[in-house]
């Protein structure tokens, strides 16, 4: 664009129209620099409620992203304990059958590559395993209970079990093997779908983010609106405008990130220690916990969170200022 | 592009609010570089109407209008803040931020240009202890007079050096000889390169500045007999 060759005005060339002596306007500290005003003093429709609600949002976000994540450690961490675990089973018709049978299995199965050890549970532990459905004292009236034997093994052998149960079958008939394949895959399909089922939850804490971002961004705008008309009428862009919101919310939504990740810090903490100190004993249960790195995963919650809110408010703004002149 | 040397060139303009008949009819108004004019007519006559067409808040709801030598009529969007930023308006009812200080204010059109502040500290001082609120700097604007508020609101139209500055009832609110002091600064600045446009109700020191005077009435704009003339 060429701009036409006008010599500018130089003000002060002409007669003041003070008669005071000059003042001069302090440079500002480094300080003041990093906490100027923001030219949109309501951008946020009143900050407070809205860094409730985004400390809110952010807690619960926190929350189900940690479901995510402690649902696939502790699935990943049970299947593969599951998956090196094989049960062989004999029954017979009376104990010495029974007896017999369980040596052979022994047998064959301290012959066999990839077992790493195989326990034959003592009858009292069976019996003890069987005691809720039986009733204490009655476990020993049955003397045909099978024998079970517990079998751990290498993944190698994991992967294909049909020669090793062949060779049980002919070892001994009343033998069977249980590689827990239903179990394992019951509990593989519980997990992923706990899992997407968190995720889920996420997604729509941050879908809920994104709405009360639009929401307060218009709510904004509108209270601003003679402001922002005079910013535009001396010269701002529409960037320049959705910038100002964007750092608004921006600093809004770090607030009530934070806030809400530190609540959901707490609450996990409390839960983790309650498991621990509750139902967390039994060992059937694995240990509930996310650490090390993982841990990370939570504090970039907050962060999207505030990510999230800061681009929905800048694009709202841009929005709504391309629909006036 | 302004070979013509044309600032301003309405041709058969007109505007309307919503339904309403027109507020201005059949405008075809030229101002060239270097140019002044007074904008007189009774309360109502749509001389505030008029100027922000010319700084851009309405586009006319008829005829053509340019801005610079640039098509203003249908300029999209994003070429209005350049527009903007070549023209100083001191606003009829000020349009000061109340949550800044005035120095802020007064700073306001260089810091939505992404200028540093380093860059305009030393003039947005100075062109407030020209203005004679050198002591306000940190004032916020409820806190000062109507007629400070105006010279703040002057300082802020004055700070970028715009080629083209447009003042509506800069007088309004100050004294018989501040009023002067400041019509004698736009003939000032009118000197130094800037076309100026002033809407006023105060006849008088239309009559004692002699500079040409555009006239409203009946939603049309004329040129007021007698008074200067062509410039
Ligand atoms: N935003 C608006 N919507 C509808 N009508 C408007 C609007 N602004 C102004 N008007 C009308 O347009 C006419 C011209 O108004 P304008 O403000 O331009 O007058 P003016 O000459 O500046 O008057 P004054 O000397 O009192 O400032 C008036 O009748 C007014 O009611
Ligand atoms: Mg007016």
């Amino acid at each position: 664009m060429n701009r036409p060759q006008i010599s500018r005005p130089e003000v002060t060339e002409t007669e003041s129209l003070s008669d005071g002596e000059v003042h001069e306007w302090p440079k500002p500290t480094l300080f003041a620099r990093l906490r100027r005003e923001p030219l949109l003093p309501e951008a946020g429709a009143g900050g407070a409620p809205l860094t409730a609600v985004i400390a809110v949002i952010s807690f619960l976000a926190v929350l189900a992203m940690a479901s995510v994540l402690v649902i696939n450690q502790s699935a990943s961490k049970w299947t593969s304990e599951l998956r090196s675990e094989i049960t062989v089973q004999i029954k017979g018709a009376d104990a010495a059958e029974i007896a017999a049978g369980a040596s052979a299995a022994l047998r064959v199965l301290e012959g066999t590559d990839g077992v790493i050890e195989a326990t034959l549970q003592d009858e009292a532990e069976t019996a003890a395993l069987l005691e809720p459905w039986l009733g204490r004292g009655n476990v020993q009236a049955f003397l045909n209970i099978p024998a079970l034997i517990e079998v751990k093994v290498t993944p190698g052998l994991r992967r294909d079990l049909d020669l090793l149960r062949n060779r049980l079958a002919a070892a001994s008939p009343g033998a069977t093997l249980d590689d827990h394949a239903v179990w394992h895959n019951r509990l593989a399909t519980a997990a992923r779908s706990g899992q997407a089922l968190a995720f889920a939850v996420f997604l729509l804490v941050m879908a809920a983010a994104c709405a009360i971002s639009i929401f307060a961004a218009r709510a904004g705008l509108a209270a601003n609106h003679d402001i922002v008309s005079v910013l535009h009428l001396v010269g701002a862009t529409d960037d320049f405008i959705a910038a100002e919101v964007q750092r608004r919310f921006f600093v809004l939504g770090f607030r009530g990130a934070a806030a809400g990740l530190a609540a959901a810090l707490i609450a996990l903490a409390l839960a983790a220690a309650a498991f621990r100190t509750g139902i967390g004993a039994d060992a059937f249960l694995p240990q509930f916990s996310v650490g090390g790195w993982l841990i990370l995963w939570l504090f970039a919650v907050p962060i999207v969170t505030c990510l999230v809110t800061a681009l929905t408010a800048r694009l709202t703004v841009l929005k709504t200022l391309r629909q006036q002149y | 592009m302004t070979a013509n040397g044309l600032i301003i060139d309405f041709e058969n303009a007109g505007l309307a609010y919503g339904d309403a008949p027109e507020t201005l009819s059949d405008v075809t108004l030229q101002l060239r570089e270097g140019e002044f004019r007074f904008l007189t007519g009774p309360s109502g006559a749509g001389k505030t109407s008029l100027l922000k067409m010319m700084y851009l808040a309405h586009r006319p709801t008829r005829g053509r209008f340019s801005l610079f030598g640039e098509d203003a009529t249908n300029a999209p969007r994003e070429a209005l803040p350049a527009l903007r930023r070549r023209i100083g308006v001191v606003f009829q009812e000020f349009r000061l931020l109340d949550h800044l200080t005035a120095f802020e204010n007064v700073a306001l059109p260089m810091k939505v240009a992404g200028i540093n502040q380093n860059q305009y500290r030393e003039d947005v001082s100075e062109l407030l202890n020209w203005v004679g609120l050198g002591h306000r700097m940190g004032a916020k604007p409820p806190t000062l007079s109507g007629g400070e508020q105006q010279r703040v609101a002057l300082a802020r139209a004055l700070v970028s050096k715009p080629d083209l500055i447009l003042a509506d009832e800069p007088t309004g609110n100050v004294d018989p000889a501040m009023s002067e002091r400041i019509m004698k600064l736009f003939v000032e600045l009118n000197k130094l390169g800037a076309a100026v446009i002033v809407a006023t109700h105060n006849l008088r020191l239309v009559q004692t500045l002699g500079k040409p005077v555009l006239r409203i009435s009946d939603g049309r704009v004329s040129r007021a007999p007698g008074a200067g003339g062509a410039s």
